[in-house]
């Protein structure tokens, strides 16, 4: 089967492009950049130039596709121009939505974020629940405004399906500096590592080799319009990093950090970037999404497709393992 | 708190309403969520039951038809619920032109806006006595006390509002049932309201408030039992502005704001994010005429 993919020089796109590559299918990959070191390589996938901002490249790399997966998106909390999260996350999504439905797609598949959710009370958060904040960052707003626009072109007669993904690790390419793996690595290497206080805090971890079969089983049994979590294990930082110490004996010292010292930590380093003029991975209104519990519920997934996430542990170890060769190798 | 008495919101669905459900909730208050028949009510119920130990009843009306405020507070009765404080939240606001709006749309924004909130208080108002100490909280806007283009009939008749509660609450003085309104400036209420918002200029976006910051003030008002609850510093400044700005300049202002508000058309939520609107002299006074 012909099948188009967005995004697959990200963290997600990439492994799905792969997989996807691997199972026998042809697979037109979509890249801003073809010299590009995360473009996946293999004789079933093949490349296109363009960007999902511009319709005609996505006519060119959609022609006799039969489904598409749309994991391409601005994924950060902050960008120099803001309006950049809207023209990729919204009008890029409405772009994909509409070259499809024009070449005759039969079902497209969009990864979200279980952030357009927010945080979590008592009990995990379900497909339905509804936000108890405002959104505070533009990532955020802008993947709930595309989502909501995947559902209504699924009233016009194109089969689309939303995954929700949580905290995603596992072995993959590297495509940003605060991903769950880069504070794995450095906290197997020994390096002192800081967890939001209380370390009480709970947060989903999904595995990546779950999160690609996720959406293999969303384009194959998702329902018209609605939404899957596509998560793991509901787990505490501090419970999360203990249980990474076990299975690697690790002598990391884990540090609990106050809310404002990260704040402190935050302000510190937009001055940086103030002054080198970086991008920032972290900011003072970002910090206000680690220090809340972040619990997810996957059963509908596990209902409606048969999800099955692997437990926090086996996926630790692969995480582990695979972190520990690709270091040798550099 | 007694565990037998229950706060009823209307519009509890989306926005403010929300919010003021999930802090009564936070509050160990029982419910009765009222709201537009749909899937939000029915998930914002059982979010509540399944994260808080307070009852929670959804009854799914357009209290916009006047017989449906008669036939809520028939179900409410039938169902013992005894109700001790009561929230007039559901409201229709408007961003357009008069000439641009219909008849069919001005007669449904003022029977929800006024007529409902008038129905329901004088429903209620007997058993509110009776279980009291009861609270009505109803909800203006900042809006009644300017007069803003495009917002002429949503700011006529949240003034309406204004001027019920403080009258009812001189009437109701000395009984057990105390009257707040609170007065809320622009809130990031839903994603095309927040989109909106996005689109001002930056002195105005500082008013912007999200509801889950105002719905605490908003209670902690209304059992304090103030008279008039103004949520946020902007906004109390704006109205203090208002206040001992001339009449002349404000009339410019107004004029002023007629340009920038023609491209603030729902409709074209496209552009929303494009360079908010260049802050010129007159303009620090701006948020007050294009805000609320």
């Amino acid at each position: 089967m012909k099948i188009f993919v967005t995004g697959a020089t990200g963290y997600v796109g990439n492994a799905l492009a792969l997989k996807l590559a691997n199972d026998g299918h042809n697979v037109n990959i979509l890249v801003r950049d073809s010299s590009s070191k995360n473009i996946p390589v293999h004789q079933g996938i093949h490349v296109f130039e363009g960007d999902i901002t511009n319709r005609g490249t996505l006519v060119r790399a959609m022609q006799q596709c039969q489904q598409v997966y749309h994991t391409a998106a601005l994924v950060k909390l902050w960008a120099k121009d803001k309006n950049q999260f809207y023209r990729v996350n919204v009008e890029g999504t409405e772009n994909v939505l509409a070259v499809a439905l024009q070449t005759g797609v039969k079902k497209l598949v969009f990864t979200s974020t279980c952030g357009v959710l927010g945080a979590s009370l008592k009990e995990p958060l379900t497909e339905d629940d509804p936000r108890i904040k405002a959104f505070d960052n533009e990532y955020e707003f802008t993947k709930s405004i595309a989502e909501s626009l995947v559902r209504k072109y699924a009233q016009n007669g194109l089969s689309t399906v939303i995954v929700s993904l949580s905290k995603v690790f596992g072995p993959g390419i590297e495509t940003h500096p605060i991903s769950v793996n880069q504070l794995t690595k450095k906290f197997i290497e020994g390096k002192l590592t800081f967890i939001p206080k209380p370390g009480s805090l709970i947060s989903n971890f999904c595995f990546i080799d779950d999160i690609v079969r996720g959406h293999l089983l969303a384009m194959d049994k998702g329902m018209d319009g609605e939404k899957y979590i596509l998560g793991g294990a509901n787990i505490s930082y501090t419970d999360f990093f203990e249980t990474i110490r076990k299975i690697t004996f690790s002598t990391a010292r884990l540090v609990e950090a106050p809310k404002w010292c990260a704040k402190v930590f935050a302000a510190m380093y937009w001055l940086k970037q103030r002054l080198t003029g970086n991008d920032l991975f972290f900011t003072v209104r970002g910090v206000n999404h680690v220090y809340c519990d972040k619990a997810f519920s996957s059963g509908k997934a596990v209902d409606h497709l048969g999800y099955q996430p692997t437990a926090i542990k086996d996926a630790l170890e692969q995480t582990i393992n695979f972190l520990k060769t690709a270091s040798h190798e550099q | 708190m007694n565990n037998n008495l229950y706060t009823l919101i209307t519009g509890a669905s989306e926005g403010f309403g929300r919010a003021l459900a999930l802090e009564c909730a936070c509050r160990g208050m029982n419910l009765v969520l009222v709201a537009l028949p749909g899937a939000e009510l029915y998930n914002l119920s059982q979010f509540i039951q399944r994260n808080f130990t307070v009852k929670v009843i959804a009854i799914e009306k357009d209290i916009s038809i006047a017989e449906n405020c008669v036939q809520l507070f028939k179900n409410v009765s039938e169902l013992n619920l005894k109700v001790n404080i009561l929230i007039n939240n559901a409201g229709i606001g408007n961003t357009h032109l008069f000439c641009d709006g219909s008849i069919a749309f001005y007669q449904k924004q003022v029977q929800l806006n006024v007529m409902a909130t008038i129905l329901l208080t004088r429903l209620f108002l007997d058993s509110l006595e009776k279980n009291g100490p009861s609270y009505i909280l109803n909800v203006g806007s900042l809006c009644s006390f300017f007069f803003l283009a495009k917002k002429q009939v949503y700011g006529a008749t949240k003034s309406f509002i204004y001027f019920f509660s403080k009258s009812l609450r001189n009437e109701l003085a000395g009984s057990n049932v105390h009257v707040s309104v609170i007065c809320p400036g622009g809130m990031n209420t839903n994603l095309s309201v927040t989109m909106l918002n996005k689109k001002m200029s930056w002195l105005s976006q500082l008013a912007v408030m999200n509801p889950e910051n105002v719905a605490p003030i908003a209670i902690d008002g209304l059992l304090k039992q103030k008279e008039v609850i103004i949520p946020g510093r902007v906004n109390k400044l704006f109205l203090l502005l208002n206040t001992v700005i001339p009449a002349y300049l404000k009339k410019m202002i107004a004029n002023h704001q007629m340009k920038p508000l023609n491209s603030m058309h729902p409709a074209n939520n496209r552009t929303f994010l494009q360079p908010s609107i260049a802050v010129t002299c007159p303009a620090i006074i701006k948020p007050i005429i294009s805000r609320v």
